[in-house]
């Protein structure tokens, strides 16, 4: 019986979003950034497969069913990039200067950073995308032959360390502009900095959601380069 | 527009996406170049927001949630992981500041420039 519930494709997407809406629940009662509904729903799976000793591939048999939504998740950025226009428009030239530099900086640190630790392809792969987006870095990673799952560990971290730090690197470092705040919060730290940004003000939130899809498309372009 | 109708058209894209990913020499993402065709769609005005408006919703405010299983794909690599541990902290904790240094900087540093060429009329 045990064997027929768990290989069930079913068996993963209920455990999947079960330990999402906790993640979500727990989210909403602690109000922390450290407590990412992603990161707390991963564990959580990642827990009950082990605790029960169930296997990756019995849960992947629903797991395979949700990643085929990844594509399409990916895809309808477009229409926030599209609804975003006109601020785009307003701050071409900052942003684009702006996402450029910064992308250009994170391939760059981390690729000499893995090299420096001497880091397996297939790792420095994986790496390389970080401060994207989760579906753009998972996209890249993949084509390119990196550990996706590594990419995940990687991207989620350097966004809670976004999400946490982005108000004291900006008083550290000087920058003043919130609109210079907001581009950079995206840049290094993708979505969940995004979570930041907007505490920080509504043109930070409005920058750095921009700064997200600029520096993913900046990132993929930079990435055919490797 | 009708659910399922929405539904079509982003996989329609997604698929095309997969199409041209496929005839490339060079290894690009399919997810991207989907998003990159869509974009389009909408600017050239073929494609009216409203035609993908609920499906993009239910997509974007879900985005995290269909990582799940790429992160639960980690317990196989548990060992990389362990062995790959300190290097990737020591990345993260250092790349992320200096990307906020230089995205910040060169962004006030444009806006500056903008500003005065604004300033002062072309002769």
């Amino acid at each position: 019986m045990f064997e027929t519930v768990v290989y069930s494709p079913l068996f993963g997407i209920v455990l999947s979003i079960a330990a999402f809406e906790a993640g979500i629940w727990i989210q909403k009662k602690t109000r922390k950034a450290i407590c990412n509904p992603l990161v707390i729903a991963i564990l959580l799976c990642i827990a009950v497969l082990v605790l029960f000793d169930i296997p990756l591939e019995a849960y992947n048999k629903g797991g395979d069913i949700i990643n085929l939504f990844l594509g399409p998740a990916t895809a309808v950025l477009a229409l926030n990039i599209y609804n975003q226009m006109d601020v785009l428009k307003k701050h071409f030239w900052p942003v684009l200067a702006g996402c450029t530099a910064g992308s250009i900086t994170s391939i760059g640190s981390v690729f000499l950073l893995c090299k420096a630790f001497g880091l397996d392809d297939s790792i420095t792969k994986a790496l390389l995308p970080k401060s994207c987006t989760t579906p753009i870095a998972v996209g890249i990673a993949e084509s390119q032959g990196g550990v996706v799952a590594i990419t995940m560990v990687a991207v989620l971290l350097t966004g809670l360390i976004g999400a946490l730090a982005a108000p004291l690197f900006a008083k550290v470092f000087h920058i003043k502009s919130p609109v210079a705040q907001g581009l950079a919060t995206g840049a290094c730290s993708h979505a969940l900095g995004t979570t930041k940004a907007l505490e920080m003000g509504e043109v930070q939130g409005a920058m750095s959601g921009i700064s997200i899809g600029v520096c993913g498309i900046i990132t993929v372009i930079l990435s055919l380069f490797l | 527009m009708r659910i399922l109708a929405q539904i079509g058209i982003v996989l329609f894209v997604c698929l095309l996406g997969e199409a041209i990913a496929a005839v490339l020499p060079f290894p690009f993402p399919a997810s991207v170049i989907g998003m990159v065709l869509l974009f389009l769609l909408l600017a050239c005005k073929w494609l009216k927001p409203r035609h993908i408006q609920e499906k993009s919703n239910f997509l974007l405010s879900n985005m995290a949630f269909f990582f799940i299983p790429a992160g639960v794909g980690l317990l196989d690599y548990l060992d990389v992981l362990k062995a790959n541990l300190v290097p990737l902290l020591v990345i993260c904790l250092v790349t992320t500041p200096l990307v906020f240094l230089v995205t910040g900087w060169t962004v006030q540093a444009v806006m500056k420039w903008t500003a005065r060429k604004e300033d002062k009329p072309d002769v």
